[in-house]
């Protein structure tokens, strides 16, 4: 095919220039690195400054609630189950969609609806019109307040982003302390084993695009409450 | 619209001089801007350790940008992605266009992306019927006003919200409110909507690891999220030179980029996405076709000072802390890279004949070297770039254009001055000379304004003078003085 065959002369073309472009560089590139010699030399990864004296779940709520995020702590499924009714009915939501996580089926089937209406696997008019999009998240990181999505372990992709209010249930145990932990962790086992898509969600969606006045709620949710679950209650 | 260009850098530049809300605007984004990443700085145990690693990082990968992309490419198409290569802007335009074609589609969504504005991919789409909808509440503003972005961050930055409700009350139908909240709201209403029907979604990319093929974009609003999740097709265009080798190398850059940008620990949304879906079942697009695009960077690698452009990340931390920019706005550069890294980038990607003034908006003062989280420096490529453009030594730039010709005065005034210098007899004489030429202008024991032929015959002179008074030169020099008194030794060598 035509764009195979100009895309395969596109490619060689390219990588030629960029060979032949760093040979041409090579003899400046000796002179400067005699001239760079007394550069420092990049530092590895600051040690870490010892036990810190809170905790990593404290670490994270204050790193949440700093931009804007809402946090609960309870112990069990149950506790977290009323926490979950609890900001459903505040937000009034009757349409809510749900990702396909145990954990959150099970805290939903607890929570006893009554009239909400559930949407597991919604059409994009059904997750359009969803008021809240309850999930888990597979990773938290403590110094940044950043939930961390696998789409390759839960299908929460859509329910986390679309309805305008996003409640994640996250175990304690999955809080991590920084983001390259959670990076570390997430590839080490190959890039095959990669999940397909990872989302960072830190706090609200945000602008300030308009004279640099900030607003919050543009096109991702606005609001975002994360009920950190301890314990090892699944009952 | 007609758009700024470079060619007309110095009348574009007087022209924003007299804009004095575009000032105000500018003045706020380096004040806010500047005290949020000073904030968020502190916020980070080793900042200059940070610098230090991401060029590293930058300059190993340049260094071996064939093998790299090579890798890239193998690991994204292994998982699932389809890898474009486009040597030059109207190539990469044309792939958009056939993959479009290709699947009929014509209902398209963007997300922010300097290389597709670079490239002027909406303008291409627009000519073959196809009305792709900017989603980046930024970008949407200035795609209603016809406009081109001012910044690299905030694109609309120079317009008021004023500007901006009488603009979406217009176009939008919306009631003529300046409320930041209902305005952002109003954007969000008519863009769900596009969201909801889109078929194809494109976007840039911030990073592309080789190691396991995964692209990563950052953003704080959701559109990327939407652009990228929602539509069947997913078109990624990616400059050649947002490469890193390592998944891990991510860390580093997550770091400096959104507190060199906006000041911030990290933007709201990080997307890192490897290949498609494993299952049709699952979300998220069917295809994802990755765009390599050069378009005049592989030609950046010819010199290591020319090459440290290519580390540049894009958070915009130099356009805030200029003072050139903070004076006149991006528009004045008339290129999509406005600022300092606009300078020395503009003329390397578009030829430097056609943005020979770009490097010479600069006092050279390194603010943006300083800033600079994978510590370009800046100043040293202006030079760089100067010196080329004055010898003429990169092709298409000596004969034809304008302010070489303006500087024939200069290069003289520069060759008599550096024979006058380096010889110091010539050096006293031309003194002494300088001396009596400087009486008419000696007013009230300091040198005025100078106007008259001299100051016709070297143009800065006259502009210069008008704002400041300087001292006249002494009765007499040092030197003299040293001779004559203060050795302990007369002319004629006898002690005093």
């Amino acid at each position: 095919m035509t764009a195979r065959a100009d895309g395969d002369e596109a490619r060689r073309t390219i990588l030629a220039a960029i060979r032949r472009n760093l040979v041409a560089s090579a003899p400046f590139d000796a002179e400067r690195r005699e001239h760079e010699a007394g550069r420092r030399a990049p530092t590895s990864a600051p040690a870490a400054s010892g036990e810190p004296a809170t905790s990593a779940l404290e670490r994270f709520r204050q790193a949440f609630e700093a931009v804007g995020g809402r946090l609960a702590v309870v112990r069990g499924e149950r506790e977290a189950a009323e926490a979950v009714r609890e900001i459903l009915e505040l937000k009034r939501a009757r349409r809510v969609a749900v990702s396909d996580s145990p954990l959150v089926e099970r805290v939903i089937r607890q929570a006893q609806l009554g009239d909400v209406r559930l949407e597991r696997a919604p059409d994009r008019a059904a997750l359009f019109d969803c008021d809240a999009g309850v999930t888990s998240a597979q990773w938290a990181v403590a110094e940044t307040g950043t939930l961390v999505l696998e789409s390759d372990r839960e299908r929460h992709r859509l329910a986390s982003l679309v309805p305008p209010v996003h409640v994640a249930i996250v175990e304690a145990h999955r809080i991590r302390e920084t983001l390259g932990e959670v990076l570390r962790a997430t590839s080490e086992r190959g890039a095959d084993a990669l999940s397909r898509t990872l989302t960072f969600v830190t706090g609200p969606s945000r602008t300030s695009d308009i004279e640099l006045t900030l607003a919050i709620g543009v096109h991702g949710p606005g609001e975002v409450y994360v009920v950190i679950l301890e314990g090892d209650d699944h009952a | 619209m007609n758009h700024p260009t470079p060619e007309t850098f110095d009348s574009n530049a007087r022209e924003a001089l007299g804009d004095p809300q575009l000032r105000g605007a500018l003045r706020n984004l380096a004040s806010v801007f500047g005290e949020r990443r000073k904030l968020a700085i502190l916020t980070v145990d080793d900042w200059e350790g940070l610098r230090e690693r991401a060029r590293a990082v930058k300059d190993e990968t340049l260094a071996h940008l064939d093998t790299y992309l090579e890798a890239f490419a193998a690991n994204a198409e292994r998982a699932g992605a389809r890898v474009h290569w486009a040597r030059t802007g109207g190539e990469a335009c044309e792939v958009v266009l056939r993959l479009l074609g290709e699947r009929g589609a014509t209902r398209v969504v963007k997300s922010k992306s300097m290389a597709t504005e670079e490239i002027h991919l909406n303008r291409a789409l627009e000519v073959a019927g196809i009305a792709p909808v900017e989603t980046d509440l930024g970008e949407w503003i200035i795609q209603l006003a016809g406009e081109t972005p001012s910044h690299i961050v905030v694109p609309a930055i120079h317009k008021t919200k004023g500007q901006i409700a009488e603009l979406f009350a217009e176009k939008v139908g919306t009631l003529p409110t300046d409320d930041v909240a209902a305005l952002t709201s109003a954007a969000r209403r008519v863009l769900r909507e596009r969201f909801a029907e889109a078929e194809v979604g494109i976007s840039g990319v911030n990073f592309g690891v080789a190691e396991t093929g995964t692209i990563l974009i950052l953003e704080n609003e959701g559109n990327v999220r939407m652009t990228t999740s929602l539509p069947r097709v997913h078109v990624a265009v990616m400059g050649i030179e947002k490469i890193i080798p390592r998944f891990e190398d991510l860390d580093v850059f997550l770091k400096l980029l959104p507190r060199s940008g906006t000041g911030q620990r990290l933007t709201t949304y990080q997307s890192l996405i490897t290949g498609t879906k494993r299952s049709p079942d699952d979300e998220g697009p069917e295809e994802l076709h990755i765009i390599l695009m050069d378009n005049g960077r592989s030609a950046m690698l010819r010199h290591p000072v020319t090459r440290q452009a290519l580390a540049c990340i894009r958070c915009g931390a130099c356009l805030n802390a200029c003072p050139v920019y903070q004076q006149i706005g991006g528009h004045a550069y008339g290129s999509v890279y406005p600022g300092p890294i606009g300078a020395v980038i503009t003329p390397q990607l578009i030829g430097i004949g056609r943005a020979a003034q770009l490097p010479f908006a600069s006092s050279l003062c390194g603010a943006c070297r300083e800033v600079c989280p994978v510590k370009i420096d800046i100043p040293e490529l202006l030079l760089h770039l100067r010196a080329e453009i004055v010898e003429g030594t990169t092709a298409g730039t000596a004969a034809q254009h304008g302010p070489v010709k303006k500087k024939v005065v200069e290069r003289l005034a520069f060759r008599l001055y550096a024979l006058a210098w380096s010889s110091p007899r010539l050096y006293e004489w031309s003194a002494r000379l300088l001396r009596v030429l400087q009486r008419p202008a000696v007013r009230d024991g300091r040198v005025g304004k100078v106007s008259g032929p001299l100051a016709r015959l070297v143009p800065p002179l006259g502009a210069w003078t008008a704002w400041r008074d300087a001292r006249p030169l002494a009765p007499r020099s040092f030197r003299e003085l040293w001779r004559d008194e203060l050795s302990g030794r007369t002319k004629e060598g006898r002690e005093t």
